[in-house]
């Protein structure tokens, strides 16, 4: 029997497999991916809460918005990376620190 | 007596006065540019024109008064103004007659000195205090010229200051005159607290309130208030002292063989019309006020005072020196007059005495100028005021030695000179006033007439040691005659020592014109006898006198020891500066300096402590400032700066850091939740 514990196992993995890829990755890319890894997980979880509310399927239709709402966010993030790039000609976060006092 | 008409003359007498003052304002404001003193010989000469019309205007009328009131205390108001009175005019006239000459003579005699327009100045302030004072009207007026007087003669005496002497000497002027403008003050305290009025007029008229006032049971009465009658006294005391210090009296006369500090010039002014004839003038003025003791302690300080400076004339070697005691003599035989009642012949032997003492000074100024000349001309070191370094210089000389040997002959009291009428009409007087006087006052006269005698030695000798007798150098002979601006001046003032000029009879010194003007009220009986006896026998003496000192310093006969005790007590000057110097000087300075050390260490002492507390106070209020207070501050910047500094690591720039960081305090914050609800 597949219980909720092993729904929230596998979500914290891949939220942790996020966490690593958006903390340690070089690439402002696979930042991105560890994003989405992260959404997923969340996703997953409302999925996976959302048997306790089998009159509204409120966890499903949150999963639903989730998605759509992290589409979106990519499309941005996307389009920020690429004029960073345009701006900076690299998408290695270690090397833009302009948030960094002189 | 006819009242003159006009009511201007005191305006004419203000100008007169005040002429003077404005030459010296004129030249203190042109400074160094009145070298030439043009601006004091025109502003003396217009006062000499002045002052000749007022006295002729006033001389022989009823006296003129103007006055104008100066300010009001409570309800009292004060006048200040003019009394132009025969005594005063006289002065008036003769303080600028015998200064325009010694203007004159001073521009050949201080010329190319480096403080000439200095001296320009203070000549026309001397002049202007001494001809106020004969003219004020009141005896708080008079007080303020007197002051002025004593002031102007501090600068002149003192003209040139570099001159340690000098500044002594000028000291010494102005403290001794102190003492003497204590007792003037007082005695005007005195008379304002009886009378209520300082008016000279009102107080001293025949009429006025002095005469009024009588002496009754032990008290001094007058207009209504009474006092001790022994205030009478005092007053006649206190004045007497102001006019001892002011006329060099003894025992007040130290300040005037001094005095010689100054330039030449400036010596015969304060000899002759100015400084020390304010005194006498004085005495004169305030006559009526003097009571008998008053009178007789007048008469003994006048004839002891005659007879010292005589003696101490003797023996100076120092030309200004014999001149200096002659003119304190001369002025103790004024005083004594005054005292013995005749003020009129004083204040005659006063204007004499103007015209040929001014004379003797220029002259012996004309001499020490040459010698000077003399000693820069080769080189020579002789003492040019010595008359041991002088002799014989008659020959290279003659005109300097006419003039001075007249003046001479006018000071020892030969005929055909005005010294003769005036002198003798004052041994005159004194006889006459001796002739009744109880017990050993009956003296006084014949000390007068032995101080007449030493007047003729020490004179004789001063023009024999200088002119006559054989050179001391070789040298000498290369001496000139001074230039026609220092001889013009001596020559008119030689014709004012002459008798015509106050008498046309040489020999009856009754009939003088000047002693007709203001005989006074009160006179002893005239011994006629005295009237021929005293002229010959006076002269007599004086010749034999002058025959002693040619032999003894023209023919070199001199038999005195130089060591004897008398020749050393008249050098010395009776050893009285060294008495006032042990008596009042040393204690005076010792006082002084223990007043300096404890004003040093005590007062002073006492505020450094003070103010080294507060530097203590205060070292330790900075402390706490500097180490509490604004450490305090520094602390909390410190702090912020330093957390600041560790916080600011964090900030790297780097997005995945900052991640980092938000995810490790939101897993410590989840971590802490569970802690506390588990």
């Amino acid at each position: 029997m597949i219980t909720l514990t092993h729904f929230l196992v596998v979500s914290a993995c891949i939220f942790a497999a996020g966490m690593y890829a958006v903390l340690a990755r070089r690439n402002a890319i696979m930042v991105l991916v560890g994003i989405e890894l992260i959404i997923n997980a969340a996703i997953l979880n409302l999925v996976a809460f959302g048997r306790y509310d089998s009159t509204h399927y409120g966890g499903q239709v949150f999963a639903v918005f989730a998605i759509v709402l992290a589409a979106a966010g990519v499309a941005v993030a996307l389009a920020i990376i690429l004029n960073v790039y345009q701006h900076y000609k690299t998408i290695n976060p270690e090397d833009i620190r302009d948030l960094k006092e002189k | 007596m006819p009242q003159p008409s006009v009511t201007y003359l005191p305006f004419v007498a203000l100008a007169a006065v005040l002429l003077p003052f404005a030459g010296s304002l004129l030249s203190a404001i042109a400074g160094r540019r009145s070298q030439s003193g043009a601006i004091a010989i025109t502003a003396i000469a217009g006062s000499l024109l002045t002052a000749a019309y007022v006295f002729a205007q006033v001389w022989g009328n009823a006296p003129v008064h103007g006055q104008w009131q100066w300010f009001v205390i409570g309800e009292t108001p004060f006048h200040v103004g003019l009394l132009l009175d025969n005594q005063s005019v006289l002065m008036l006239l003769l303080v600028p007659l015998i200064a325009l000459p010694v203007h004159l003579y001073s521009v050949a005699y201080m010329k190319g000195d480096p403080g000439i327009h200095r001296y320009w100045m203070y000549l026309g302030l001397f002049c202007f205090a001494m001809m106020a004072l004969v003219v004020a009207d009141n005896l708080f007026l008079l007080y303020v010229c007197w002051e002025l007087v004593g002031f102007a003669s501090y600068l002149l005496i003192g003209f040139w200051f570099t001159r340690d002497t000098a500044v002594q000497a000028n000291k010494k002027a102005f403290i001794v005159n102190r003492i003497g403008d204590i007792g003037l003050l007082i005695g005007i305290a005195i008379l304002y607290a009886q009378f209520g009025t300082l008016d000279i007029r009102t107080l001293f008229d025949p009429h006025g309130l002095v005469a009024a006032s009588v002496v009754a049971d032990g008290q001094w009465i007058a207009s209504g208030r009474s006092m001790p009658a022994i205030w009478l006294t005092l007053s006649g005391l206190a004045f007497l002292l102001g006019a001892i210090a002011k006329s060099a009296q003894f025992p007040l006369h130290v300040w005037l063989p001094d005095a010689m500090e100054g330039p030449t010039a400036v010596s015969s002014l304060i000899h002759a019309a100015t400084m020390v004839a304010a005194g006498v003038f004085l005495l004169a003025r305030i006559f009526p006020l003097f009571n008998g003791t008053a009178l007789m302690v007048m008469a003994c300080i006048g004839v002891f005072t005659a007879c010292m400076a005589a003696y101490f004339a003797l023996t100076q070697y120092d030309i200004k020196k014999i001149l200096a005691f002659s003119t304190i003599s001369q002025l103790g035989f004024m005083v004594a007059g005054i005292g013995m009642g005749a003020y009129h012949a004083a204040l005659f032997h006063l204007a004499t005495h103007a015209f040929f003492k001014c004379l003797l000074f220029l002259a012996a100024g004309a001499v020490i100028h040459e010698m000077q000349h003399l000693n820069k001309q080769y080189g020579l070191e002789i003492d040019p005021q010595d008359i041991r370094g002088m002799g014989g210089l008659r020959r290279q000389m003659p005109l300097t030695f006419t003039v001075m040997a007249i003046a001479a002959l006018a000071l020892g009291g030969f005929p055909l000179t005005g010294g003769f009428l005036s002198k003798d009409a004052l041994l005159v007087h004194a006889l006459e006033w001796g002739a009744i006087q109880p017990g050993l006052l009956r003296l006084l006269p014949y000390f007068l007439f032995a101080a007449a005698g030493l007047t003729a030695f020490y004179i004789a000798r001063l023009i024999f040691k200088v002119f006559v007798a054989p050179p001391a150098i070789d040298r000498l002979t290369q001496i000139h005659e001074v230039g026609k601006w220092m001889l013009v001046p001596m020559l008119f003032l030689a014709a004012c020592s002459l008798f015509l000029v106050f008498s046309l009879h040489p020999f009856d010194v009754g009939r003088a014109w000047l002693t007709q003007g203001m005989v006074p009220d009160t006179l002893p009986p005239t011994l006629p006898a005295a009237h021929t006896l005293v002229p010959v026998t006076a002269t007599l003496i004086a010749l034999l006198m002058a025959w002693l000192a040619w032999k003894w310093y023209v023919k070199g006969a001199y038999p005195l020891r130089t060591t004897g005790l008398l020749y050393k007590l008249s050098l010395n000057q009776g050893y009285l500066d060294k008495l006032y110097d042990l008596a009042v000087i040393s204690p005076v300075l010792r006082l002084s300096h223990v007043l300096r050390e404890a004003d040093r260490y005590l007062v002073d002492g006492t505020i450094d402590g003070l103010g080294r507390l507060g530097r203590l106070l205060a070292a330790l209020a900075g402390w706490m400032d500097q180490y509490v207070v604004d450490g305090t501050v520094r602390l909390i910047g410190k702090i912020a700066y330093g957390l600041g500094n560790v916080l600011r690591r964090t900030q790297t720039g780097r997005v995945q850091y900052y991640l980092f960081t938000m995810f490790f305090i939101v897993l410590i914050v989840l971590l802490y939740q569970m802690i506390i609800h588990a």
